[in-house]
Order: C-alpha cells, then structure tokens, then sequence
C-alpha cells in the first residue's frame, strides 16, 4: 500500500467506509421526457459488510450503481439526492479531476460484462499503467507489484496476466482481472455489477469465494448487484431488492431468504429450481419487469404482476416499513404485524 | 430413438500439421435419447457440450463413431441423404438474438420454413398463417402482438419462444437445448424450462438438455438420465436423481457443491468437494493431454494409479456401477452428499 493515493485512504483493515444513500433519484431523457430509473431511494452500505443488490433485468440495479461513483452518463442524470460516502462527503456535487481520483481511488468498479470491458488492443499490464497515470500514482513499479499481489492472490500468474490480451484471457481470468483493477488503487469502496452472469458454476463459485476473501483481507464495504438470488446468498451479508428503480425489500440475507415477505422477494425465490425437494415448487414469475416508460407513476410498481394486489396497491405508493429485521414496502405486509411502528427513516437502523 | 456410440471430435488449427494445438473436444462419447423422453448433459465451459449438440443435430461433422436416428445409421448415407433426418433434430442454442435476422419479422421468420413445409405436405397457403398462430400460441405468445415485431422489440424471453416456436414448424422429434435460458433473468428462466417440458407432454418430442446449470437440468428430466461431460469424456452417467444425491464421480460431485447454497432456506450437502482451481493448473480443454484420469490434475482425491491410467466409463472399477444405470469413470468412487437440502421451516 505505497501507492500515491494511499494518502487519502483509510488504513489498515478496519477503517471500510459507510455509504449512505439518501433520496436518490436518476433520470434518463427519452422521447417520453425524463423518465427516472431509480426514484427517491433511501438505502445504506454499512461499513465492512457485502450487500447484494438483487432484480431482474431494468429494475435500475447498474444505474443505482453508477451513482454511487457519479457516473451516470447523459442522457442519464442524477436529478435528485445525496450519495454519501466516509471520508468523502457526498460525491454528487463533485465533478472534474476531483471526480476522476475519487473514481478507481476510493471507489472501485467492475463493470456488468467485465469480461468484455477490457480493451483488446493492449495488455493487461498497458491498461494497468495508463490507469496508474490518470491517477497521478508516482510509483508505477509499485503499482505493478501490488496487481501481481492482488492476481497471485487469485490464483493466478501476475507477470503472465500482465502481459496478455484480453482474448488470451478466460472468462474467469478476465473477471480477476476486472477485480484487480478496481482494487489496486486501494479502494475501499467496490461495486460489482453482475460478476459472475456468463461464467459457469465451479468458475462462479471461485469467483464468489475470491470476493469474500480479498472483501475480508482488504476491510471493504463492498456492493455485490446481480439478477441471480443464490449468488447473494453465497456472499451478502445485507440483501436489498430492487423493482421498478425502488427498494421493496431489505435486511440481513439470512432473515430476507428465510422468511422474504415482499411478494416480489417471495416470487424471485420461488424461480429457483432446487437440486432436492419437490421440482415442481419452482415456478417462474409470472409477467415481465417494467421498462422505463411502463413503470407506474401513481401506487406500487409491482402491481401488474401480484397476487396480493388491493385497489390501495393502485393509487398509494407503499414505503418502506420495519418488519422484524426486515424493511418491506407492500400494504398487503403493512396490514399485518407491524412490528416497529412507525414508516422508518432510514438513517437510524442500521447496525 | 437417437442414439451416438464413440462420438470422437478433434479440431485443429490450420495448418497444424504435428496436432500440437489441437482440442479433443470429445473422446468417444456415448449416448442414448429415446422416443419422448429428456437426458441432459452437464459440464462446464469448454467441455464439449455445444460440438456434441452440434452433431446431434447435423450442424458438425464428426472424426469417429456412428449416430443412429430412427435406427438407421448416418454413416451408412451420403451427407445429402442424411438431412432429412436430421431436420428432425432441431438446435435451440443460447443466444435467442442471434439465432433470428434482426431484419425479418417473426411472421417473416415462421413463414419460409412453413412454406417449405406447407409443400412438402401438400398443404394450403392458407394453413401456413393458422399453423404460424398455433405455434405461437403453443409457445405461450400472443400472435397479434409477436408477428409483425422485430427480434429487438421482444424481451429475450420472447425472443427464445418464437426460436422454439420456429425449430417447431419442421414438427421435430428431438429438441436440443443448449444452454437456452442463460441469457434470461433467472426469475423467467422456469417459464421457457416449463414450455420445453409442456412441448414434451403435448407433442412427445424428446429433449436433449445441455447446461452448466444442474439443478435447471433436473427440472427438464427429472425421470430422464444426466450425462456429466468433462474435457470431451463422459465421467458419470445415470437417473438424474441418483446422479444428483449420490454422484460418486468427483468431478460431479465438484459441478453439484459449486451451486450457490441459498443460506436461509438451504443447506449445503455435508461432504461438498471444491476441486483444485483450474487456473494453477492448466485451462479445461487444454492440449496437453497426459495418460491419466482427466480430472487428475484438479482432484482432490486422486492416488499415483490415477495420473498413471486412464478410467473408463462403466469399467473402471466394479464398484458403484450400479444396475439402475449409473456408470463412472472413477478409480476410487465413493458416495458423496453435496447437493444442498431444504432446511426445515422453524
Ligand atoms: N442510457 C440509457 N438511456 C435510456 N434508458 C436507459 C439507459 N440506461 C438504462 N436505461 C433504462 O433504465 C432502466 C434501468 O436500467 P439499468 O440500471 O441498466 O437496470 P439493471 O442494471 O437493473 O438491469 C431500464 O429501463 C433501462 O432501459
Ligand atoms: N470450431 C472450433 N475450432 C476449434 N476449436 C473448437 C471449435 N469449437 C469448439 N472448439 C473447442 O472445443 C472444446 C469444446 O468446446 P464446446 O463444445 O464449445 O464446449 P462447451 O459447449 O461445453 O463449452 C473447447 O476447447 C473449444 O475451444
Ligand atoms: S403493495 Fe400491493 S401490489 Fe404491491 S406488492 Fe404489496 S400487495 Fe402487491
Ligand atoms: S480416477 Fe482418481 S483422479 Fe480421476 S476422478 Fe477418480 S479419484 Fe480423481
Ligand atoms: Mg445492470
Ligand atoms: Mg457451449
């Protein structure tokens, strides 16, 4: 951790930084007008713990993502809210070379289809370097030796990976190589957008087991966004789930698997075929998510496709309400044991 | 019935006189699909599973073995003679964007194979636009909406159905499936699975299922027989549920452990098995080949005998090759519980 920009970064493995997002919304322009992909989004990275950010394809996971670097590209735009982060302040105001170093700096990324994000014309090691000079790192050498480190601890040959074109590359070595590069900056930030969509089941699994480790090793908070329930299960520690560019559900993985109460948690579970037990439990959900011109402005979003839905489900967008250790936004759930009260402000609950 | 014995597959690189780069993508592979029924075929990427679909299907040629459809064998036509049979095998691969002419309706891309067919069978014009809304229909889409659309106005979801409903106007009697529901959100994936078993039900046309994904294999055909490939051999055959809650392979039993637990609902199996990482050793599919079993260098249980020998499936040892069907090419098989079980509701 010799690198240049080891100054502003918390040291050693304890000091992971708190995310807390609060009223986010992110516009895209269409023919429509603007229309918002995520809206007035309140949700937390507590400090040192994986999220999963779980939904199906469109529910506005990536865009959510991208705001949490300020990096939302016209025609889209972050038209409302804070994104804060430890030791930053709120990135949505920052713009420029500041924008540049806190991006890779502090907050790493790898991109959905990391496979193919690299570029094909230059080695591993090229990209590497130029990263390390739009970075203002002095010491390159150190730069190199610490992506050797970071891919040796992956399993791989550094010095070979360096020197290799994308295509040389598996899919499992390219998304190694997509974490390296979010992390050899000393990020303590990372987002992974869909780490593992494309790459087959031992290769997910290594891939999931790096994240855990190199998440523990390194004291990250980490956001972990996939369509994919069971691949949260194996790494999250906090589960949120997305629809229509709202959180209808959230919690601790464990209590939102074992007892999902929102019926969209409840019917992605249900989509997954099980290797034991009744094959038949499994059921696809039925319809399709929202595009941006469909999403509802007026009531909850995921009304077209539930079977709870009452007449209040048309007009009254349901908010986010504290069951047990859950938050749920659904009036079919509100009806029933509310158990904290109050719709909670979510500054104040987590651990 | 469509059955393959010794099925060998070898690419080389142009040019390549010496065989120093070429791939055995299959090493003698057999098979058997019958009359309506499901088998898949599970291994990971790189293992053979899209070349074997591939000649299943007439799309590759093949170095050595026979394939038998309807009992008659292939080898005993001329190319020209075997098409008619292999159109009744038809190839339903990942990716439902590229298999459709992103310039073509889906009207337009029902009606030349319907035309073809309308003729063959001595049928109307007008048959062709009631059999194109029936298949769709069959398909779960509605024809209204779908035929005058192009592939990039549908959800890929959309897109995969009008290529089922489209591999359906030669009214096939096989369906190979490879990997057909990868690109889709898991959430819809059951609703294409449950299309291919509604096909099966209603039409009697077998699948062929090729997949990473183990447990999307099992809902496909659950009373049908699993395959677990691995660089171009089969290591482990039998009733998908035994092969499923009793591998004894340790290449199976890797493939089932490395499927994401879902913690809160599930348990892991109790004697899961995480092979060695691919990437220390060499990449699957890789040209060196030496004489011993194919999974020696990633198994965690491997003795002297096997980098020495190579196991043969059915025979490699007596034990475990059981009368049910389930065969393994496996030196040392012992039966392992790794795939993950429900936890009780408190
Ligand atoms: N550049 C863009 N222009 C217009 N709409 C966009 C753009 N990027 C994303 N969207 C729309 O925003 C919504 C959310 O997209 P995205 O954040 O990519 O979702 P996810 O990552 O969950 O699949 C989708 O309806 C998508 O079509
Ligand atoms: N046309 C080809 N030319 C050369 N090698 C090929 C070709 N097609 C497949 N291979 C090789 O054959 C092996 C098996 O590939 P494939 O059948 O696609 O496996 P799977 O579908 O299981 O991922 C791989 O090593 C692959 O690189
Ligand atoms: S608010 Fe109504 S429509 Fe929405 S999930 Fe709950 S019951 Fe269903
Ligand atoms: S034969 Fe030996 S190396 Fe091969 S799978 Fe069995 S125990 Fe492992
Ligand atoms: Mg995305
Ligand atoms: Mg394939």
């Amino acid at each position: 951790m010799t690198l240049a920009t080891a100054a502003h970064a918390p040291e050693g493995g304890t000091t992971a930084p708190a995310v807390r997002i609060r009223d986010l919304t992110v516009v895209y322009k269409t023919p429509a007008g603007e229309l918002p992909a995520v809206s007035e989004i309140d949700m937390d990275l507590p400090a040192g713990t994986i999220t999963g950010l779980v939904g199906e394809s469109g529910s506005g996971k990536s865009t959510l993502a991208l705001s949490l670097l300020n990096a939302v590209q016209p025609p889209g735009r972050i038209s409302s809210g804070t994104v804060e982060i430890d030791g930053l302040g709120d990135v949505v105001p920052l713009q420029g070379d500041k924008l540049r170093r806190v991006r890779g700096g502090q907050i790493g990324y790898v991109f959905q289809a990391a496979q193919n994000s690299l570029n094909p014309l230059k080695t591993v090691g090229k990209q590497l370097l130029d990263l390390g000079r739009s970075h203002d790192v002095d010491d390159l050498r150190a730069l190199v030796s610490e992506a050797k480190e970071l891919l040796g601890r992956m399993g791989l040959d550094g010095a070979r990976v360096l020197d290799s074109y994308q295509h040389e590359l598996s899919g499992g070595m390219r998304q190694r190589v997509g974490i390296m590069l979010a992390l050899v900056l000393n990020a303590h930030v990372v987002v992974l957008d869909e780490p593992t969509t494309a790459l087959d089941m031992i290769t997910q699994a290594n891939i999931l087991e790096i994240i855990r480790n190199i998440h523990a090793e390194r004291g990250l908070t980490t956001l972990v966004i996939t369509h994919d329930i069971g691949v949260v299960a194996e790494v999250a520690d906090q589960l949120a789930v997305m629809y229509g560019g709202r959180i209808v559900e959230r919690g601790p993985v464990r209590s939102v698997l074992g007892e999902p109460r929102h019926p969209y948690t409840q019917g992605l579970i249900r989509a997954i075929p099980r290797l034991t037990g009744d094959i038949d439990q499994a059921r696809a959900l039925p319809g399709r998510p929202p595009t941006l011109g469909t999403i509802p402005e007026r009531g909850c979003v995921f009304r077209d496709r539930c079977e709870l839905r009452m007449s209040v489900c048309d007009t009254v967008e349901p908010v986010l309400e504290r069951h047990a250790d859950q938050l749920v936004a659904c009036h079919a759930v509100a009806g029933q044991e509310p158990d904290g009260g109050a719709p909670t402000d979510d500054g104040q609950e987590q651990t | 019935m469509i059955s393959g014995t010794g099925i060998v597959k070898t690419f080389r690189q142009r040019g390549d006189v010496l065989g120093k780069n070429e791939v055995k993508a299959l090493r003698g592979v057999d098979f058997t699909i019958p009359e309506g029924g499901a088998i898949s075929f599970i291994g990971e990427s790189g293992c053979g599973k899209t070349t074997l679909g591939r000649i299943i299907a007439g799309l590759e040629t093949h170095d050595e073995g026979e394939i038998t459809i309807g009992g008659v064998a292939m080898s005993s036509l001329r190319t020209r003679a075997q098409q008619p049979h292999f159109r009744r095998i038809q190839l339903i691969h990942q990716d439902p964007y590229s298999a459709l002419n992103p310039t073509r309706t889906v009207h337009q891309a029902l009606h030349d194979p319907l035309k073809l067919r309308a003729r063959e069978t001595g049928r109307s014009s007008q048959w062709i636009y009631e059999r194109a809304e029936e298949l769709l229909g069959l398909v779960g889409l509605d024809p209204g909406y779908v035929l005058p659309r192009y592939p990039h106005q549908l959800s890929g979801g959309m897109r995969q159905r009008v290529v089922i409903a489209r591999a359906l106007t030669v009214d096939p009697d096989v369906l190979v499936a490879d990997e057909a529901v990868s690109m889709i959100d898991v959430s819809l994936r059951l609703g294409i699975l449950r299309l291919l078993r509604d096909l099966r039900e209603q039409l009697g046309v077998s699948l062929l299922y090729i997949t990473h994904d183990v447990a999307t294999a099992r809902y496909i055909g659950a009373d049908g027989d699993m395959y677990v490939i691995y660089r171009g051999q089969v290591v482990e055959s039998g009733p998908t549920e035994t092969i499923i809650n009793q591998p004894v392979h340790p290449y199976t039993q890797s493939l089932l452990s490395a499927i994401p637990v879902l913690y809160g609902v599930e348990q892991p199996g109790a004697e899961q098995v995480t092979p060695i990482d691919s990437l220390t050793t060499a990449a699957v599919g890789e040209t060196v080949d030496d004489a011993g079993c194919l999974f020696a260098p990633r198994c965690p249980f491997r003795t002297e005998r096997c980098t020495r020998e190579r196991p043969v499936l059915g025979d490699a040892v007596p034990a475990l090759q059981d009368a049910e069907g389930r065969v393994h090419a496996c030196f040392h098989p012992i039966e392992r519980q790794v795939a993950a079980t429900s936890v009780q509701a408190p």
